[in-house]
């Protein structure tokens, strides 16, 4: 054996360059994420950034109009129905629809992936009764059993999380057990074994960095998902309880007045669809740059 | 082709809802939404105001009272005399039918008063019954009511939720038949129940010539629209033509807008906040302590929910009763807004942070918002839920309700009685459970005397209100919109009267 020839030198962009330069490349993606950044830092900065306490109310401030429908800049988006700053109201929900996004999509993904790699890679009867599971799960309407649960418990930002995260991990379980079944046949798996490694290692090393980019857009798409599930929940009065703000609790709060100020209802549907919109764009943009292969 | 057949259904879609449009004045037809659902139109099986009103429209009581000033006069009976201090006699009102043809005798009377005084068969609110031990029948139009002990406010009783029922069918039917086809002697016939649903009324031809006179308007329709939206879009779309209850910012823009006749009155109904000083829920629970309730008192702004969210003919209430109602005093200790002394009372009774509690309410979320912000300002920091009202109802029977919103509307009764007597007599719904309280309103409450009476209430409310036992707050009030062709002058105890209501 001899040393390799110079000739055989790497050359070209490392993978972690070609990676960022599709990732600047994809507009969806862009788009998608500088929103999402936006929003993040502004839930972060919510005590700087907002102009007013959330939770001030001013029943001789009612109602007062956004500035771009005859308002002033004292209250740039309004006041609600009890005279509190609709902005600083927005800000603050903000963190209410991340946090809750964020915590549900952690939760239920832990689960599903957990489920869903077992099953893959074990087969038999494991795979039996997590697709036994997963069936059990998807014959649930979500929101129906939410309602019962939130019901039962009583509505809190806890609840909510806990509901959701523990409801919505059977697409978690089912592409997780998907793409772990195409992994687990293939030779460096094979070879992994042969060399005795653990199966928790050949789980964490050899499977997991392989499905990892499914893992993403599936995160994405349940963050979505849960932060319009608890804007539902709120909005039919059994999601996060008043005072908190919360998009869908303004949307709900501000349905009465709907047909004489309809920006009551507008501004706080139209941030919501922004996040989502935000969010499910990041995540195509995800899956087209970490698997360009399977890009359509 | 295709284009013709669009146009086609749009112009018969047009001519339709056009068509629709019309439908009011001309088929002598009045269209009217209530907002809650109804349990039984009986009105001794429900507690809901959209009872009251069909009671008021299907059935009669034995004395009127008018509702501008409170004078009564004979109804189905034309005379009547205390024969001791327990026993009423009447005479009754000869040649009266019911809708069904059956005439109105003292069987009649004999017969709902026993069926209802009688606590087995369950009338709802037992209050308005339960005062009257039985009747007598002298002869066919002679009856007698004796009442458990003397009670005073008899008269208010009879001419407001006591109506009478035909003897025959309500022993047939009994209170379910009776909800859903229901008979009686008043000025509109029912002709078809859908529970909850839809009510059709149509005016009784042979109405006697009582002192409610006879109805104007040929046809009442009354469908369930729970959503105020929905009630609004239908009014701009001429499918509803009276609509009430519409919250005070709708109204406004409704009256700003200029085509529909917008009324306010003032209601009986009081909102107070109900706090568990009997210990109920918790013995050790905050509200036990006399300084956490005056706390509670002080934290809330009375002046400015009356005058931003409640507007029109609400007031500020400092008892446990409507200022009108006889016995009903005002020289009580009243709590001004004052969160910084609340601050203080609370910090004397052991928390300086404050402390967390559940906050339960059944209606009007907007308000109970705005009170929750009040006392989330002084510390108090409210877990808030909102429940149906027969839920809410079931735990405060059970006594777990810590902090609640309520409401109370005194069914009309223009009597002190029919509220503080309701909710501090240790009653299931009674948090407060004191024995001065009790002992005070026993004697108000039987004592033939009105001078008596009114001292007694008068020593009740002011203990309540020293105690603290409950914030009250504010009265409701209710708007009445209707289209133009309406006419109707709404009166100051919330209900509606169909029989006063003419075409422009």
């Amino acid at each position: 054996m001899t040393a390799f020839p110079d000739a055989l030198e790497i050359t070209g962009p490392t993978p972690g360059q070609q990676l960022r330069r599709r990732m600047f490349g994809h507009q969806g993606f862009m788009i998608g994420a500088v929103f999402l950044v936006l929003l993040v830092i502004i839930a972060l900065l919510a005590p700087v950034l907002a102009p007013h306490d959330p939770y001030a109310q001013s029943l001789s401030n009612r109602m007062v109009r956004p500035v771009f429908m005859g308002g002033t800049w004292e209250h740039p988006l309004g006041t609600d129905h009890l005279g509190r700053d609709y902005l600083s109201r927005l800000i603050y929900g903000a963190r209410v629809s991340l946090l809750i996004g964020a915590v549900a999509a952690l939760i239920s993904g832990t689960i599903g992936t957990a489920l869903g790699v077992a099953a893959g890679y074990f087969g038999g009867r494991v795979d039996a009764v997590v697709t036994f599971l997963i069936n059990v799960r998807l014959a649930m309407p979500v929101v129906l059993v939410a309602l019962a649960v939130v019901a039962i418990l009583g509505g809190s930002l806890s609840v909510v999380i806990g509901v959701l995260g523990l409801l919505l991990w059977d697409r978690f379980a089912v592409v997780m057990r998907a793409s772990t079944l195409q992994i687990r046949g293939r030779e460096f798996v094979a070879a992994a074994r042969a060399v005795g490694c653990s199966t928790p290692r050949i789980l964490l090393s050899e499977i997991m960095p392989n499905i990892v980019n499914n893992l993403i857009v599936v995160v994405t798409l349940e963050m979505a998902h849960a932060i319009l599930l608890e804007a539902a929940l709120s909005f039919l009065g059994v999601g996060v309880q008043p005072p908190t703000p919360s998009w869908g609790l303004m949307v709900s709060e501000g349905k009465n007045m709907m047909l004489f100020e309809p920006w009551l209802v507008l501004i706080p549907g139209a941030v919501l669809f922004v996040l989502v919109l935000a969010i499910n764009l990041m995540g195509d943009g995800l899956r087209d740059v970490t698997a360009p292969e399977n890009r359509n | 082709m295709k284009r013709r057949v669009l146009t086609g259904s749009v112009a018969a879609l047009a001519l339709f809802s056009a068509g629709m449009a019309h439908a009011d004045k001309g088929n002598d037809t009045l269209r009217v939404a209530f907002t809650k659902e109804l349990e039984s139109v009986d009105s001794y099986f429900n507690s809901a105001r959209e009872g009251v009103v069909l009671q008021r429209a299907i059935w009669d009581g034995l004395i009127y009272a008018d509702p501008h000033t409170g004078e009564y006069s004979g109804n189905l009976a034309t005379e009547w005399t205390w024969i001791d201090d327990t026993t009423l006699e009447l005479k009754l009102r000869e040649g009266v039918t019911f809708h069904d043809g059956s005439p109105f005798t003292a069987d009649d009377v004999v017969y709902t008063v026993d069926f209802v005084a009688n606590e087995a068969n369950g009338a709802v609110t037992q209050r308005n019954v339960n005062w009257m031990d039985h009747a007598e029948k002298v002869d066919d139009h002679t009856v007698r009511i004796i009442t458990k002990e003397p009670f005073p406010a008899a008269l208010e009783y009879l001419s407001g939720p006591v109506s009478i029922y035909p003897s025959d069918y309500y022993a047939e039917a009994g209170p379910t038949g009776m909800g859903l086809k229901p008979i009686g002697t008043g000025p509109y016939k029912v002709v078809s129940v859908e529970p909850g649903k839809r009510f059709v009324l149509e005016r009784n031809e042979n109405y006697f010539d009582g002192p409610k006179g006879q109805a104007q308007i040929g046809n009442v329709d009354i469908r369930t629209i729970p959503d105020v939206n929905t009630q609004i879009a239908e009014l701009f779309s001429g499918q509803l033509d009276l609509i009430w209850q519409v919250p005070s910012d709708q109204a406004e823009r409704l009256e700003q807008m200029g085509q529909f006749t917008v009324a306010n009155e003032s209601t009986m109904r009081v909102g107070y906040l109900a706090m568990d000083a009997a210990g109920r829920s918790d013995p050790d629970n905050p509200f036990t302590k006399l300084e956490v309730r005056q706390a509670v008192n002080h934290a809330i702004n009375r002046e400015e929910l009356v005058g931003e969210l409640l507007k029109g003919k609400s007031i500020p209430i400092h008892t446990a009763c409507f200022p009108s109602q006889f016995g009903c005093a005002q020289d009580v200790k009243e709590y001004e807004y004052d969160p910084e002394k609340a601050r203080e009372l609370l910090a004397q009774a052991g928390y300086p942070d404050g402390f967390a509690t559940e906050f339960y309410a059944y209606r009007d979320r907007e308000l109970a918002e705005a009170i929750t912000s009040y006392l989330n300002a002084v510390g108090i920091r409210t877990d808030f839920k909102m429940l149906q009202y027969s839920a809410l109802r079931d735990l405060n029977m059970k006594g777990e309700t810590p902090l609640s919103f309520q409401t109370w509307g005194s069914f009309s009764v223009n009597d002190a009685s029919a509220m503080v007597s309701q909710y501090f007599k240790h009653g299931e719904l009674d948090d407060a459970r004191d024995d001065e309280v009790l002992a005070e309103l026993d004697i108000a409450d039987s004592s033939t005397d009105p001078e008596v009476r009114k001292a007694h209430y008068r020593t009740a409310l002011q203990r309540i209100a020293d105690q603290a036992y409950w914030a009250p707050m504010f009265s409701y009030n209710t708007n009445y919109v209707s289209t133009a062709e309406v006419s109707y002058t709404p009166t100051a105890d919330e209900v509606l009267r169909f029989h006063t209501m003419t075409w422009n």
